[in-house]
């Protein structure tokens, strides 16, 4: 098995399919890129134990190369030396020459000549099958847009491993992406992608989170399958797959209030950076920040009495509602609010103990976004 | 009188000896033989929780702020207190006195009252129970109680005190009118310094001295407490061993040998104040929400101020400084203050959960 190929363009395929790739004792194989290569077409993989990405990229060949068993074959080669290599090396073309029975590859460039001792790739897992799938497209950018801005609600706690993905609600008239750790919430919906059957799947954090440094921001369409126990995602050059988190979505619709009559409009960035300074003051363990809202203006505070540390700031806004004084974690809500966009944002509440809405003013496009978070109590 | 000697209780009282030191010097044997001091560190304004004998032999003591247990003894170590292992200590002290009572009533992590006149074990003897009590401390947890036993809570708490470290004491019922009439005063509950010497002008100077007088005598000189005075000097204590008290506030007061007007003098007593109520509350494992500054002044007229915090509060710079704030916002007008008070209350005990009241709570939607 031999072929050549451009070193950038190596290493930038190899760090598409390489984020998913960590650690793993119990199976070491998966610290390896799996190399298979099929006439002019090299497919890559990397994986974990739940996903697995695979990207294809075409490679260059000599005239004189006319052997056919040169020309297909597969290899485990380890992927943190061969990162470490490529990293190091000016762009340039590299020969690969692999020994298929002792698994050895060398790799020869302009600078130099390098030895790596690789793996059978028979050894190496197998892509799960989308048997008794159901598919549908939508265009590459809406899914990374609802992955950013859902992403990081998520909750990291293993107890509830529901909670430590995102929903994905599909149905004929829209798709629903939602994320919750219990003390907030994101919900977007759109409506101009849609499933032609209706239903539901939890996809699990890690593959989002590359899925969404490797699927193209345009308009360009990716296909989506799932099954009763894996996600396919895939285009004409990329293809993820992962396992589906088993178990039930917590019901997120019934904490969602329907009705929170109080309205607060205001600036987006005025608030996000005025939260920034007045949370310096606040107790780190909780980062409370308390919202004195009086007429139009909201008083921001914060106070660590164990530093006697206290932060006050004042900021104009639109209100209609009685006046109310409220309590968030600050590290929480700036997150929020930089997962949002817009100028202007509307915080809808009802009382100090009920959740606070949070909304972008202006609707872009299709899609209806819907943060909320659950307030800070001090108790009595 | 008659009445109470029908109904004659057992009372036991006991008092680990150096709790938290001894704890540390048991769990690491380099501490032993050695002046150790669990508190804060003297950089940090902290202040002695427990001194280690070793410690105390050179005047350190508890409530000490750390740099004077510092400059008292240069070589002496400060250990950072583990309240988590005193705590599960204590709980197994309190699995000791439950094998011979369930009528405890626990003071602090490492004192306690004990009602054995009725023991479990049908063992009789509070005598006897006592010194079990210590063997089985001693011997299950490597550690040393001194026990006072007696007819009430007062004379049993005096009694454990007589021969600490390590030591029992016993006065019994025909013992305890006598060991009263020797008491000098300022061990008296409640009798502090400036009372003691108000006393001993008197020529009140032990309890001999203070039975001379009559009730009435004894309240107009010392106001409520006298009539306490009167029935503790003839052995009368009726309170009984409460399992369940709990503790509202925690408090510490001085009044001053002259009244104070001067505002340097005023902070200096509200700083050693303010060091003995942090003593107390990291005793009983507290912590609280409202600080409140007693004020009385030379005329008598008295007066309080409070101030309360959303988080709980038992460090000391910030207790000192609320008690500050609030006697800086007095309007004093020239005249001298006589005592100053510093107390806590609205507990909530440290460690617990978000669930507790008190505790900043983030709410949750499932």
């Amino acid at each position: 098995m031999h072929f050549i190929v451009s070193s950038t363009s190596l290493l930038k395929n190899l760090q598409l399919v390489g984020g998913i790739i960590s650690a793993n004792v119990v199976l070491p194989i998966l610290e390896d890129f799996l190399f298979e290569l099929d006439g002019n077409t090299l497919t890559l993989t990397g994986g974990d134990m739940e996903t697995m990405i695979k990207v294809q990229m075409e490679i260059q060949r000599e005239l004189t190369d006319t052997d056919d068993n040169a020309r297909t074959g597969r290899i485990c080669i380890p992927s943190k030396i061969l990162l470490e290599y490529l990293k190091n090396l000016p762009e340039q073309p590299v020969h690969f020459t692999i020994n298929k029975d002792d698994s050895s590859i060398e790799i020869s460039s302009n600078t130099g000549k390098y030895k790596i001792g690789g793996e059978k790739a028979d050894e190496y897992p197998k892509e799960p099958q989308p048997n008794d799938a159901t598919s549908f497209t939508l265009p590459s950018l809406r899914l990374g847009e609802a992955i950013n801005k859902s992403l990081f609600a998520t909750s990291t706690d293993t107890l509830r491993p529901a909670m430590t993905g995102v929903y994905f609600e599909l149905a004929q008239d829209g798709i629903t992406f939602v994320a919750t750790d219990a003390h907030r919430l994101v919900k977007l919906t759109r409506n101009d992608i849609s499933c032609p059957e209706e239903g539901g799947i939890i996809v699990p954090r890690k593959p989002l989170q590359q899925l969404k440094n490797i699927i193209p921001s345009d308009e360009s369409p990716l296909e989506v399958s799932y099954n009763s126990s894996h996600l396919f995602i895939q285009n004409n050059k990329i293809r993820l797959s992962c396992r589906l988190i088993e178990g039930k979505f917590p019901p997120y619709k019934a904490v969602i209030p329907a009705d929170n009559p109080f309205n607060l409009t205001i600036n987006r960035a005025d608030l996000i950076s005025s939260l920034r300074r007045v949370s310096i003051f606040a107790n780190k363990s909780t980062s409370q920040v308390v919202f004195d809202i009086v007429g139009n203006t909201v008083n921001i505070s914060a106070q660590d009495i164990d530093f006697s540390y206290e932060g006050k700031e004042q900021l104009s806004c639109q209100y209609t509602g009685d006046d109310m004084k409220i309590a968030f974690n600050a590290k929480l809500l700036i997150e929020m609010l930089n997962n949002m966009e817009g100028e202007e944002i509307r915080l809808e509440l009802s009382m100090p103990s009920r959740a606070g809405i949070f909304r972008p003013v202006e609707k872009t496009g299709n899609e209806d976004l819907l943060m909320l978070l659950m307030p800070l109590m001090v108790g009595v | 009188m008659d009445q109470s000697q029908h109904t004659l209780r057992k009372i036991i009282h006991i008092d680990m000896d150096a709790f938290y030191a001894s704890v540390e010097q048991r769990d690491h044997p380099e501490y032993r033989g050695r002046p150790i001091v669990v508190g804060g560190a003297p950089d940090r304004r902290g202040v002695v929780a427990t001194a280690s004998y070793e410690a105390r032999k050179f005047g350190i003591r508890s409530a000490m702020s750390s740099r004077k247990a510092q400059q008292l003894c240069p070589e002496v170590l400060f250990v950072v207190p583990r309240f988590d292992v005193y705590k599960t200590v204590s709980r197994q002290i309190r699995d000791i006195f439950h094998r011979y009572t369930d009528v405890i009533e626990p003071l602090s992590l490492d004192e306690a009252f004990l009602d054995v006149t009725s023991d479990k074990q049908g063992i009789g003897s509070a005598l006897e129970i006592a010194g079990l009590i210590r063997k089985a401390i001693r011997e299950e947890l490597q550690l040393t109680a001194s026990a006072g036993v007696s007819v009430n809570k007062f004379v049993a708490k005096i009694a454990s005190d007589m021969n600490k470290p390590d030591g029992l004491t016993f006065i019994g019922p025909s013992r305890v009118v006598a060991f009263m009439e020797q008491l000098p005063v300022e061990k008296f509950f409640g009798v502090g310094r400036v009372t003691a010497e108000k006393m001993k002008r008197m020529g009140l100077f032990t309890g001999a001295d203070l039975k001379r007088l009559s009730e009435e005598e004894l309240i107009r000189h010392f106001g409520k407490s006298g009539g306490f005075y009167y029935r503790m000097v003839r052995g009368i204590d009726n309170r009984p061993v409460q399992p369940h008290r709990e503790i509202k506030s925690v408090a510490s007061e001085d009044t001053f040998e002259r009244d104070l007007d001067q505002p340097e003098d005023l902070d200096r007593e509200l700083e050693k104040i303010a060091g003995r109520v942090v003593q107390r509350l990291q005793r009983y494992e507290l912590k609280g929400r409202t600080i409140t500054l007693k004020v009385k002044f030379g005329d008598f007229k008295q007066l309080t101020r409070n101030q309360s915090y959303p988080q709980p509060v038992s460090d000391y710079d910030t207790i000192l400084d609320a008690a500050r704030t609030l006697l800086q916002r007095l309007d004093l007008e020239g005249r001298k203050i006589r005592l100053l008070g510093i107390s806590l209350s609205h507990f909530e005990a440290p460690g617990s959960g978000p669930e507790k009241p008190g505790a900043t709570q983030q709410l949750t939607l499932f």
